[in-house]
């Protein structure tokens, strides 16, 4: 799909990938956090080879395109499947969803779920974190002030990132620079 | 491709415990018979044991089919399409007959126009439409569970859109242009599992006709005494020949509804099922009698488990006693107690459970994983764990008795668990039916966000695969224990030298009894409400977690 890719983060810096549909821009993220194996290539995380480490051991979170949270769990129990031992409350607050601890998820709108995606992933304490068009199935509005919130929460943990996007207003907004593929 | 350790161990253990015992009991037949398939199949007529079965199994098979629709199809409508109080209550009374033990469902029938019923057992004719009636009875919920989810979510802006168009101006258009089209491959599933299961029936059979047999009754009749050499060759043709043909008829149908499910699962316009049904009060015309008639069979088997009769020289009189259900508990010295028939069928569940459920897991897990990467395989597989159902429980039961005679007869019946292993070929293939479209429309994207969170694979498996399974689980939990109780076919071939009697083995030993015996009918009975009851209170725990649009037959 694509070769001689080198990519290189800093602590806390944050990248976006842009591109048409179909070039690869899911497919990289999901061969850097371990859901699908590169044909060639190799991964390093803080100078440490996980090429071969399955996604569970990387350290590396993903945010999904659609919030994918389990339908069987409340708020609370989505979240603490990140961290069992997390402070759920002050995730959420951090997303700006305080109340939300003990909703079923189906009552969450599009927004809401992305956020409660979001604290999971955050409160999981990841080394990189990688967002997969998370914004793209929100209306322009709340898309803006999720850019704004996600942005501001990922500089203040120095957590790197890379968000794919087809959007290059959300891409510049969001990242420090922009890679088009 | 990496085939799981878990995935090996299924195939291994399923072609052990399923394969090779129906391997097992065709050499041991052939090795006997000779091997000559149009021979087998020439016997069947060519021996007055056999005679006319061929014939019969199918007349009534098809006439079977046709009026479980005529009966079915109006309920399902009226079902799917309406809204209706107690709804779910009413469903499950319908489709409730499926899950009776056949046994149970002969019972009822015999009492139901017998002397204390409605009193029309004259002759012949009586028998065999009864017999008909009782496989509507048994298979309406096969029409209802296959027709109704495809009219109650079927997204309403198809019959909005159809009434626009000129083809669909007319209710007649409506129907020819629209809903014939879309439940066809519904109702011909419907019609191949139907047919399937009469074809194969073989306590209603022996019950009901009272003479009339089935290439199921037939094999089950003479399987004693097959297998041994020299000894009585013309009973080895026979059911070679009756299992060649039921093989064949079995699998085409089964191929056939495979192929129309595939079709059916195409992907409908669906919309809530709160969306699309309306009030409609003369469709109580329909459902009021439906309930009644699937209720009749069973409230008539605990009518009649209370109901003695007395004959002398004035004539024949009834009274009211428990007396049936004290005999069938007391038990005697020719016949085991309901408590141990009751005790070792719970037993045999159970332990068919603890081995039908991992392995039938295990292998619809399997062909998933195989089926993207080698579809051929995962088809074979497929089919292969589909063998029991076109072999039915005789044929399995022989091959289980055989295929002991083969490796040492002397330890398995004097092995309590040996009717497990018959059991365990029934059941598993159900499992794997219930499990795999459970497992496919398991969205991977849970397993995988979990990944990236960090989750191992046991937690994954505990925390999120297991819940999310979790209805279709008990679903198989519960489909298992209610057919291991109420198994009859294999059961009787395995039991029949040894003292293992389970519920449904002792309904039949009660009946066998000559008739003079006041109370071994009502004690019959009392049996047959004690695994009623059994299967009515799993079927109702099973109801609960069914998947509101699953569709099939289970």
């Amino acid at each position: 799909m694509f070769s001689e890719f080198d990519l290189e983060l800093e602590p806390g810096e944050i990248i976006a990938i842009t591109g048409p549909s179909g070039c690869g821009k899911t497919t990289l993220l999901r061969c850097i956090c371990g859901l699908e194996e590169p044909d060639s290539g190799s991964i390093y995380l803080n100078g440490k080879d996980i090429t071969n480490l399955p996604a569970e051991k990387r350290g590396v979170g993903l945010i999904f395109q659609n919030p994918v949270l389990f339908p069987h769990l409340s708020v609370e129990g989505n979240l603490l499947l990140g961290n069992k031992k997390g402070d759920v409350a002050k995730a959420l607050e951090e997303v700006g969803l305080s109340e939300f601890q003990n909703r079923r998820v189906e009552s969450l709108s599009g927004g809401e779920g992305q956020r409660v995606a979001l604290a999971r992933a955050l409160l999981a304490q990841p080394k990189v974190l990688l967002l997969d068009e998370p914004f793209s199935s929100l209306d322009d509005e709340l898309s803006d002030k999720l850019v704004q919130d996600v942005r501001s929460i990922l500089k203040q943990r120095k957590c790197p990132a890379v968000l794919v996007t087809h959007n290059k207003i959300i891409a510049e907004n969001f990242a420090d620079s922009v890679i088009s593929l | 491709m990496k085939l799981r350790l878990s995935s090996s161990c299924a195939v291994i253990a399923y072609t052990l415990l399923v394969v090779v015992p129906l391997w097992l009991a065709i050499d041991r037949l052939i090795w006997v018979a000779g091997f000559d398939p149009l021979g087998w199949i020439n016997s069947l007529n060519g021996n007055y044991i056999s005679q006319g079965v061929v014939a019969f199994t199918f007349l009534q098979a098809l006439l079977s089919t046709v009026v479980t629709l005529v009966i079915g199809l109006p309920i399902a409508w009226q079902l799917g399409r309406y809204k209706w109080p107690l709804q779910s209550l009413i469903k499950a009374t319908l489709t409730m007959p499926f899950v009776m033990p056949s046994i149970v469902a002969a019972m009822g029938f015999l009492h139901l126009i017998g002397p204390s019923g409605l009193n029309i057992r004259i002759d012949d004719t009586t028998w065999f439409a009864t017999l008909i009636i009782a496989h509507a009875w048994f298979n309406l919920a096969l029409v209802i569970r296959f027709c109704e989810p495809v009219l109650s979510t079927l997204d309403p802006n198809l019959e909005e859109q159809m009434r626009l168009l000129p083809a669909g101006h007319s209710k007649i258009g409506r129907f020819r242009n629209l809903w014939v089209p879309l439940l066809a491959p519904s109702i011909a599933a419907a019609a191949c599992m139907t047919f399937v299961f009469s074809f194969t029936s073989f306590a209603l059979v022996r019950w009901i006709t009272l003479g009339d047999n089935t290439l199921e009754s037939v094999m089950a009749n003479i399987g004693s005494s097959a297998g041994i050499p020299n000894y009585m060759l013309a009973r080895n043709e026979i059911i070679l020949g009756a299992s060649l043909i039921q093989f064949t008829v079995l699998i085409a149908s089964l191929w056939l509804m495979s192929w129309l499910q595939h079709r059916r699962q195409n992907l409908l316009p669906q919309a809530s099922e709160f969306t699309v049904k309306r009030v409609n009060n003369s469709g109580w015309m329909i459902i009021s009698p439906a309930v009644i008639f699937a209720l009749s069979p069973l409230i008539a088997v605990f009518w009649a488990s209370f109901r003695i009769r007395h004959t002398d020289s004035t004539g024949t009189s009834y009274s009211w006693e428990t007396s049936g259900w004290e005999f069938a508990f007391a038990g005697s010295s020719s016949m085991s107690s309901a408590w141990d028939a009751l005790w070792n069928s719970l037993g045999y569940a159970m332990i068919t459970l603890c081995i039908a459920l991992p392995l039938g897991w295990a292998l619809a897990q399997t062909i998933l994983d195989v089926e993207k990467e080698r579809p051929k395989t995962a088809r074979f597989l497929d089919v292969l764990t589909m063998i029991p159902f076109a072999a039915s429980s005789v044929m399995i039961g022989l091959g289980v008795m055989l295929g002991m005679i083969r490796i040492d007869a002397e330890f398995f019946y004097s092995f309590w668990p040996t009717p497990v292993i018959a059991h365990v070929m029934i059941t598993t293939p159900f499992v794997v039916r219930i499990m795999l479209p459970a497992l496919r429309s398991l969205n991977p994207i849970y397993d995988e966000c979990a990944q990236t969170l960090g989750i191992p694979a046991w937690r994954r498996f505990m925390s999120i695969r297991l819940p999310l399974l979790r209805g279709s689980i008990l679903v198989a939990v519960i489909f298992t224990l209610a057919m291991s109780l109420g198994e009859f076919g294999a059961s009787w071939v395995v039991t029949r030298n040894s003292d293992w009697t389970t519920l449904p083995i002792m309904i039949d030993s009660l009946r066998s009894i000559p008739y003079n015996n006041t109370y071994t009918a009502p004690a019959a009975c009392a049996v047959s409400s004690v695994l009623m009851g059994i299967t009515l209170l799993l079927f109702t725990w099973a109801e609960k977690f069914r998947p509101a649009r699953d569709g099939g037959m289970f």
